[in-house]
């Protein structure tokens, strides 16, 4: 389903979005929850349409976070050719994998995209390289021509630019001879087979989609951290993606973005919870695994599509409401 | 000239298709009559590549179909209309014939989100095809409906819609008239009528007897899964093995259908 949500809570939205960064003293929060929206993004896509969930989506976030780290560093390309190039490389990869990855069904494929990511990892700290036991570092700041990137808050606005062109592609693709195909398969893959949809490749294509949107946000990533290794990029991250695109509502725009903040948000609040002065120090650890459980449980009770969806068909059901 | 050529299926220790051969020449209407199980169903898909057979082969025009994808068999011009309701649930209605003409069209995620104007003329001309494809169903004022909303008989429609906004050269419809109301089952026995004239070869399989001997050039009978009788409706109709076929398996309600009463008819 495609519902729009209204203009006006687009707007406001991006207005908050925008004027964030200034009023934030520290922009970490606010840079990793934008990127994860990004990265939800594709997987709601993948999830939603392609029926195909994937727990190492942080492959390729760490494809796209290398290319800027070996880009930058080994190769001393431009900031912004490395930014541009990350998507792409970590696209390809994907279609690379995705062939055989993806004739793998339901539960099977979940598990090949986390062994994925662990391979992944294992590279990245065996193959020196690629990093090895120390990792990148030395990763410059982002700049475009003479002007460079001095403080945390030009990476919020980039973060946002970049979630800003996410979204604005998903919208036009999903609209789009693509994006029908792509929607028909979660209908039925015999029917869309039938219609001439090369089912196998549709996949193959939705999977590189949700690859280069998590490549980009690596890249920002490597850039605002400023430095990229194996331990950068958990599993636990992974299955925070799954989450949020579950929390969000799969197969909706809008679903990844309210998904990542949803749970950022909560997160964030149960850390600060866990780390009140008189808790004991395993507190954090605890509280956490058990909101992850608690959050997926009670959106899956409740909100069984996601929120997006769910508030979408509120929205249908008042009396003069037209079809969204 | 679609060409079956002694295909077989089996499904465990069933045969649900044996030594199938039938020629289809271009142009022509054929109904493909049996008994519940006698293997109408599995004949398609192995025409439009959901199955593969055992053994034997399919061509269309001498071209063997038999390595090609069903994707591909859509490409050559083959389109099918399933016997239950495969829509495309969350998408409109129109949304669902535009689906149909993908074999026709190009493009993938790059013109998607760059859109050339070569691909804004095709989406334009996607629109407008599938919105006459409605037309010609009756649908067009469901076209921005969610296809899940459809009733029953409306969505039986939009299927042939789909199949339509591929603009096949063979058309397989199974069952298209199942869960129609009597006008419904009128205007789409006119539609098939109307297709077949501008020249589309049509396979049509439907337990309603009678409207298969009033629409079809010749019919193939099967019965577990074998060719019984192919004749001119006339003939079939007649055949002493097809009403013993029907009598066996089908009972009275068939029995009724398969008579010379619906020769008559004609
Ligand atoms: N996927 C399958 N697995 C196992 N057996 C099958 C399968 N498909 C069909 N069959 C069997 O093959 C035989 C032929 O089935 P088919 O659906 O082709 O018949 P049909 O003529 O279309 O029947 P109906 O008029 O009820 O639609 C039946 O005995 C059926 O049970
Ligand atoms: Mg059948």
């Amino acid at each position: 389903m495609t519902r729009r949500p209204s203009t006006l809570l687009v707007v406001v939205a991006a207005v908050a979005a925008c004027i964030a960064p200034l009023v934030l003293s520290d922009q970490t929060f606010f840079v990793h929850t934008v990127l994860a929206a990004v990265v939800v993004s594709g997987l709601s896509m993948l999830m939603g349409y392609a029926g195909q969930a994937s727990l190492g989506q942080g492959a390729f976030v760490a494809v796209g976070a290398l290319t800027v780290a070996l880009g930058t560093t080994r190769w001393g390309l431009p900031p912004l050719v490395v930014l541009l190039l990350a998507p792409l490389v970590a696209g390809m990869f994907a279609t690379v994998v995705g062939r055989p990855l993806l004739r793998l069904q339901g539960h099977y494929l979940a598990f090949g995209t986390l062994a994925l990511l662990l391979m992944v990892q294992t590279a990245m700290s065996s193959i020196d390289a690629l990093g090895g036991a120390y990792g990148v570092s030395g990763i410059p700041a982002f700049g475009v021509g003479g002007w460079t990137v001095t403080d945390q808050r030009p990476y919020a606005y980039l973060a946002l630019a970049c979630l800003a062109v996410v979204l604005w592609s998903s919208a036009r693709i999903v609209d789009s001879r693509f994006g029908r195909a792509m929607r028909a398969l979660s209908g039925s893959e015999t029917a869309a087979e039938s219609a001439g949809v090369p089912v196998g490749w549709t996949k193959v294509g939705v999977f590189a989609l949700s690859a280069a949107f998590a490549g980009l946000a690596g890249a920002v990533t490597a850039f605002f951290t400023p430095y990229v290794s194996a331990d950068s990029f958990p599993p636990l991250e992974s299955f925070t993606y799954v989450i949020m695109a579950v929390v969000g509502g799969l197969g909706t725009i809008w679903g990844g973005v309210v998904g990542a903040v949803v749970v950022s948000v909560l997160l964030q609040a149960l850390n600060t919870v866990s780390s009140q002065p008189g808790l004991p120090p395993t507190a954090a650890p605890i509280i956490q695994y058990a909101a992850y459980g608690t959050v997926l449980i009670i959106a899956l009770l409740f909100l069984p599509r996601g929120i997006v969806p769910s508030v979408g068909s509120l929205r249908l059901r008042r009396p003069q409401g037209s079809p969204a | 000239m679609l060409t079956i050529d002694r295909v077989s299926k089996h499904f465990g220790g069933v045969y649900a298709n044996r030594d199938v051969s039938m020629e289809v020449p271009d142009g022509e209407l054929r109904g493909v009559i049996g008994p519940n199980g006698a293997g109408k169903s599995t004949l398609f898909n192995l025409v439009a590549g959901h199955l593969r057979p055992d053994s034997g082969s399919v061509s269309l025009d001498g071209r063997p179909l038999d390595r090609m994808p069903p994707h591909v068999r859509a490409r050559h011009g083959v389109a099918i209309v399933f016997q239950g309701a495969r829509l495309f649930p969350g998408m409109t209605v129109l949304e669902n014939v535009m689906v149909g003409a993908h074999a026709r069209t190009h493009g993938g995620l790059v013109a998607a989100v760059v859109r050339p104007p070569s691909q804004r003329r095709q989406e334009r001309e996607t629109r407008e095809l599938a919105e006459r494809c409605l037309a010609r169903v009756g649908l067009e004022a469901a076209a921005q409906q969610p296809a899940a909303a459809l009733p029953l008989g409306q969505q039986r429609r939009l299927q042939v819609a789909r199949a339509l906004a591929g603009q096949p050269r063979v058309l397989l419809l199974d069952e298209p008239a199942s869960g129609l109301r009597a006008g419904e089952r009128t205007d789409l026995t006119d539609l098939v009528r109307e297709l077949n004239a501008d020249g589309m070869t049509i396979l049509l399989v439907e337990h309603d007897v009678g409207m298969v001997t009033s629409l079809a050039h010749r019919i193939t009978v099967l019965d577990l899964g074998e060719v019984i009788a192919d004749g001119t409706p006339a003939e079939v109709t007649t055949d002493p093995r097809v009403i013993t076929a029907y009598l066996g398996a089908g009972g009275q309600h068939a029995a009724q259908h398969t008579g010379a009463q619906h020769v008559a008819h004609r």
